[in-house]
C-alpha cells in the first residue's frame, strides 16, 4: 500500500559544510552548495536590500545603525569568483548556528535562486543537529515563520532522518560530515539525547591535516585564482603566477582547502589496521596532479590522514597541527560508538549494535565501513552481533539526512504532524518543543 | 522396405531431411526449460496462442470511457489535525466532482489512552513518598506525548530516574486509579494491569543480568566456551564407554545367526559377563540372541511385551497361514497361545516350542512338495522333452534338514532375512522378498 501523499514540501538541510535543499519525494536534493558565504564589508550607510522584506524589519534597522554593511555572496558560483576583500565565513561553529543573518541569506538563496519557489506556498521540513538546543530551534522557527511566512514547519533531527532513510526506526547513527562527527542513538524514531556524542574531527579537519602535511613536505598548493596557464606549444602549458593583492587570507585558505579536499577524496583510504609510521614507510606513492600542473606523490599520508578518525592522537605527529587543542579528550570512532551504546538502556543495546548506520560525506571514504566493523567486533561483547551498514551509493551516504527528510515529508501519515502557522500564532513558538520532539 | 532391399534400390530418397525437419521444430518447441515444459505439455505440446489485438479496438477505445477523470491540485484538511491547516495535494477528480470524505491517512492517528487524574484522586489514592506531584504530572505528560515509550521518556525526563522506576510509578498509578474508579473490583479484574502488577525488582534484576552478559569481555567468553567444551568432552567420553558395551551386543547377535550351539553358549556367557561387568540394566537379560533392536532401547519392559515382540519377529518370516497352523498346533498340544505365567524360563521354552513347530511345519511342506515333484518326475520320465531342467544341486540341502534346536536356521533356508545376512549362507538366486507369503519352491531339491 503506497503510504505517500505529496504536498510539495521542501526539505532543507543546512550542514556545516554544504547546504542541501530540494523537494520532498525526490531522491536527491536539487540544490547543493557550500554553507560558507563570502562577505564584503562596505563602508557607507546605504542599505543593500537583500530580498523583498518589510523595510522596517529589525535587520535593516540594525544595519542602518552600523557604518559598515555587509554584502553576502552565497552559492558556488558567487563564491567561486574571486573578489577583492571578500572574506569567507561560516555561520556554523561546532555544529550550532552562530550567525542567523547568514543563515537567512543562505535560505533565501536556496529558495529564490536555486529552487525558484515562493516559501509561502510550501510546508518546510528543516533538518537540525541531533544536539540542538531549544533556543536554536525557537530561533529557527521564528525566522521561518516571520520572514518567509511558511504555512507549516517541522524540525527533525539529523539522526532520525538518516535512520528513516535506511528504513529503520531504531539504529545508531554515525554521521561524519564536514564539520564534525556525531554519534546518536535513535530508538523508535526518537533520538536518545543522553547518548549523543560529538567529536570535532570531520571532513574539514582531515582536509586541514592533509594541507599541513603537504606543506611540511614542501608542496605549495596554489589556489586556482593565483595562476594562469598559457599554451606555449600544443599540449604544453606554462604556468604564470598572477599577483593579486587584496585577496583575503580566508579566501586563499578556502581555495586551497578546496584543492586539498579533492586530493583527500580521490587518494585517501582507511588502513585496515592502526597506522604506524614504520609499517607504511615503503608504501608505493600515488601521483596526483594539481591544477597548476604540478604532480605530487602521496605515500603514507594516504593512510595516515583517515586514521585520524580512529586515533586522534595521530594528529600530533602532523607538523603544523600540534596546536589542536582537544586531541587529549577526543577519542576515536570505535570508542565513541561503544561509549554511546553503553549509555543506552540494556534492552536496546543489542539492537543498536546490529544496526549501526554510516552517513555523511566523510563516511564515503574507502574501507571505512570494514575497518569500523572490525574494530567494533573486537571491543563489543560476544553476545551482540555487530553490523555496520552503509548504503553502497556514495550519493546516498552524503545526502542520507536529506533523503530521510524527503521520505518523511512525503508520507501521508506525516501530514498531521506539521507545526502550522496557526498553531504558531496561537500558542507561541515554544510549542515547537512539543510538536517536534 | 524388404522389396527395395532385395532389389537393391535406394531407400526413401529423403528420409534424412524429412526426419531432420520435424526434429528441430520439436526441439524449439521443447526448448523453454523448467516449468514451461510441463506447461507446454498441459496445452498439448504447443505454445499458447497470443490473444489477438485488433487495431480497431485500439482506435475505438479512447472515447468509450464512461467517466471523465482529471487530476487537480486541491486543498485538503485532515481530522487528525486540531487546527485548520490547508495543505494541497493532487486529487483524482471524477466527472468534475472532487472526492469527499476525510483525509485517507487520518485513520492512522492512533494514540495510547493514558489515564488522567484529578487533584482529589491524587490526594486520595496516588500519593507516594518517593514521588512528588510535579514529577508524577511530568511523567504522565511525557507518557502521553511519547505513547508509553519508556526508554525515550526516561531519556527526556528532567529528573534522574531509571526506566524501572518510571514504569513502576506509571503502572502503580494506573492500577490504583482503575481500582478506585471501578464500581466493583470484579469489573476490572480482567484488565492486565490489575491482574499482573509490575514487578520492579524482577525487572531490575533482569536488566542487571542482561548488562552483565553484554559486558563480558572477549577473554571471559573464551574461557566460558573452553569450559563448556571440556564438559562436553567428559560427557561424551562417558557415553562412549557405555556405548562400547552396548556395541558388543549387536555384534554378537549378528555373529550368532545360524551358528552352532557352542557359539550360542558363548554368546550367553559373554552376555552374562557383560551383564556382570556393567552395572546398567540396559542389556536385556532374557532371550539372548533374538532380542529385537527395539527392546534393547528400553531399560525396563514387561516380559509379556517382550515375548510378543519376539513371537512377531519369529513369525515375520512365515506366512499368515503358517502362523495360524502354528497356533492351531499349539492348541492341539494343549499349550496356551500366551503362557499363563510368563517367567523367564517359561517364555524361553514357549518361544522354542513355537520355533520348533514352525520348523516342523516347514519341513512337512517341503516334504510334500518334493514328493509331488518326485511323483511328477516319475510320471514324466517317459515323456520326450524335459521341459523342466533339473535344477542344479545347490549344496545347502543339508541345512534344510538340520533343525537346529538352537538356531532356527532351518526355516530360514530359502528365505532371506535381510537383517541378518551372513555371507554365502543364502541362495543367491532370485531373491525372494523377506516376507514371502508361501515358502519358495525349493530349487535346491533332492537331486
Amino acid at each position: 500500500m503506497y503510504g505517500g501523499d505529496e504536498v510539495s514540501a521542501i526539505v532543507l538541510d543546512l550542514g556545516s559544510y554544504t547546504c542541501k535543499a530540494g523537494y520532498a519525494g525526490e531522491d536527491a536534493p536539487k540544490a547543493v552548495f557550500p554553507s560558507a558565504v563570502g562577505s564584503i564589508y562596505q563602508a557607507g550607510a546605504t542599505d543593500e536590500v537583500k530580498h523583498e522584506k518589510d523595510s522596517d524589519s529589525m535587520y535593516d534597522s540594525e544595519n542602518a545603525d552600523k557604518i559598515k554593511t555587509r554584502k553576502l555572496y552565497v552559492g558556488t558560483q558567487a563564491l567561486g569568483y574571486r573578489r577583492d576583500h571578500m572574506e569567507v565565513i561560516s555561520p556554523i561553529k561546532d555544529g550550532v548556528v552562530v550567525d542567523w543573518d547568514i543563515v537567512d541569506n543562505i535560505w533565501n538563496h536556496a529558495f529564490r535562486e536555486r529552487l525558484l519557489i515562493d516559501p509561502k506556498e510550501h510546508p518546510m521540513l528543516l533538518a537540525e543537529p541531533s544536539f540542538n538546543t531549544p533556543q536554536q530551534r525557537e530561533k529557527a522557527a521564528e525566522l521561518m515563520f516571520e520572514s518567509y511566512k511558511v504555512p507549516a514547519l517541522f524540525l527533525a533531527k539529523n539522526a532520525v532522518l538518516t535512520s528513516f532513510a535506511s528504513g529503520r526506526a531504531t539504529s545508531l547513527v554515525v554521521d561524519s560530515g564536514g564539520g564534525s562527527t556525531t554519534i546518536a542513538a535513535v530508538h523508535d524514531g526518537y533520538v536518545l539525547q543522553k547518548a549523543v556524542s560529538t567529536s570535532p574531527i570531520g571532513g574539514e579537519f582531515l582536509t586541514d591535516c592533509m594541507m599541513k602535511s603537504l606543506e611540511s613536505k614542501g608542496v605549495m598548493i596554489k589556489p586556482r585564482y593565483s595562476f594562469k596557464r598559457k599554451e606555449i606549444r600544443p599540449g604544453e602549458f606554462q604556468t604564470v603566477d598572477l599577483d593579486i593583492p587584496n585577496t583575503t587570507e580566508s579566501y586563499k585558505l578556502y581555495s586551497q582547502r578546496a584543492i586539498a579536499s579533492d586530493i583527500k577524496e580521490s587518494v585517501c583510504r582507511v588502513p585496515d589496521t592502526a597506522f604506524e609510521e614504520s609499517g607504511y614507510a615503503n608504501v608505493p606513492m600515488t601521483p596526483y596532479e594539481l591544477p597548476d600542473g604540478q604532480t605530487i606523490e602521496i605515500g603514507a599520508d594516504r593512510f595516515k590522514i583517515p586514521d585520524v578518525l580512529f586515533n586522534p592522537s595521530l594528529v600530533q605527529t602532523i607538523p603544523g597541527m600540534e596546536s589542536f587543542a582537544g586531541s587529549a579528550s577526543v577519542s576515536g570512532l570505535p570508542q565513541m560508538v561503544i561509549e554511546s551504546i553503553n549509555r543506552c538502556d540494556a534492552d536496546i543495546k543489542r539492537e543498536l549494535f546490529s544496526s549501526i548506520l554510516l552517513a555523511g560525506g566523510t563516511a564515503s571514504m574507502l574501507q571505512l565501513k570494514e575497518r569500523l566493523e572490525k574494530e567494533l567486533m573486537e571491543e563489543a561483547p560476544q553476545a551482540a552481533r555487530v553490523k555496520v551498514l552503509a548504503s553502497g551509493n556514495s550519493i546516498e551516504r552524503r545526502f542520507s539526512v536529506w533523503i530521510g527528510g524527503s521520505i518523511l515529508a512525503s508520507l501521508g501519515s506525516f501530514q498531521q504532524l506539521w507545526f502550522s502557522k496557526a498553531e504558531y500564532e496561537e500558542h507561541g513558538v515554544s510549542n515547537i518543543q512539543r510538536k517536534c520532539p | 522396405m524388404d522389396a527395395k532391399d532385395i532389389l537393391g534400390l535406394p531407400k526413401n530418397p529423403f528420409p534424412a531431411t524429412q526426419e531432420k525437419k520435424p526434429r528441430p521444430q520439436k526441439e524449439t518447441q521443447r526448448k523453454p526449460d523448467g516449468v514451461h515444459r510441463e506447461v507446454y505439455a498441459l496445452t498439448g505440446g504447443m505454445a499458447p496462442l497470443m490473444p489477438t489485438i485488433e487495431v480497431s479496438h485500439l482506435k475505438k477505445r479512447q472515447n468509450t470511457e464512461k467517466e471523465k477523470i482529471s487530476w487537480q491540485w486541491l486543498p485538503f484538511t485532515s481530522s487528525a489535525r486540531t487546527d485548520n491547516l490547508h495543505l494541497y495535494h493532487w486529487v483524482r477528480v471524477v466527472n468534475g466532482v472532487p472526492p469527499t470524505g476525510d483525509y485517507s491517512f487520518a485513520k492512522y492517528n492512533k494514540s495510547v489512552d493514558v489515564v488522567k487524574y484529578t487533584d482529589e484522586e491524587y490526594k486520595k489514592h496516588l500519593t507516594d513518598p518517593m514521588w512528588s506531584r510535579e514529577e508524577t504530572d511530568q511523567l504522565f505528560d511525557l507518557c502521553e506525548r511519547f505513547d508509553l515509550r519508556f526508554i525515550i521518556i526516561a531519556d527526556r525526563f528532567p529528573y534522574p530516574r531509571t526506566v524501572e522506576e518510571l514504569k513502576s510509578r506509571y503502572y502503580a498509578v494506573t492500577r490504583a486509579l482503575l481500582l478506585a474508579r471501578a464500581p466493583s473490583p470484579g469489573d476490572v479484574s480482567g484488565n492486565p494491569i490489575v491482574k499482573e502488577p509490575y514487578n520492579m525488582t524482577h525487572e531490575v534484576e533482569r536488566k542487571r543480568a542482561l548488562s552483565v552478559v553484554l559486558s563480558q569481555t572477549k577473554q571471559q567468553e573464551q574461557r566460558d566456551a573452553e569450559i563448556l567444551a571440556e564438559a562436553k568432552q567428559i560427557m561424551e567420553s562417558r557415553m562412549a564407554s557405555k556405548n562400547a558395551e552396548d556395541v558388543e551386543l549387536p555384534v554378537n547377535q549378528i555373529g550368532n545367526e545360524g551358528s552352532e550351539a557352542t557359539a550360542h553358549a558363548e554368546s550367553i556367557s559373554l552376555l552374562n559377563t557383560n551383564h556382570l561387568s556393567s552395572s546398567t540394566a540396559a542389556p536385556p537379560t532374557a532371550e539372548c540372541t533374538s532380542t529385537p533392536a527395539s527392546l534393547r532401547m528400553l531399560r525396563v519392559y514387561l516380559r509379556t511385551h517382550a515375548l510378543e515382540q519376539m513371537v512377531q519377529a519369529a513369525n515375520s518370516s512365515a506366512g499368515l497361514r503358517t502362523i495360524k497352523r502354528v497356533d492351531q498346533t499349539l492348541q492341539d498340544l494343549g499349550v496356551h497361545l500366551k503362557p499363563k505365567v510368563p517367567t523367564k524360563s517359561v517364555c524361553a521354552e514357549h518361544l522354542e516350542l513355537r520355533k520348533e513347530i514352525l520348523t516342523l511345519l516347514n519341513l512337512q511342506k517341503q516334504l510334500q512338495n518334493r514328493e509331488a515333484e518326485a511323483s511328477v518326475n516319475r510320471d514324466n520320465s517317459y515323456a520326450e522333452t524335459p521341459s523342466t531342467p533339473k535344477r542344479s544341486f545347490r549344496g545347502d540341502v543339508e541345512r534344510s534338514l538340520v533343525p537346529d534346536s538352537a538356531g532356527f536356521g532351518g526355516d530360514r533356508v530359502g528365505k532371506r532375512d535381510h537383517k541378518r545376512k551372513a555371507p554365502g549362507r543364502f541362495t543367491d538366486a532370485p531373491p525372494s522378498p523377506p516376507q514371502s507369503k508361501r515358502p519358495r519352491k525349493l530349487k535346491s531339491s533332492d537331486g
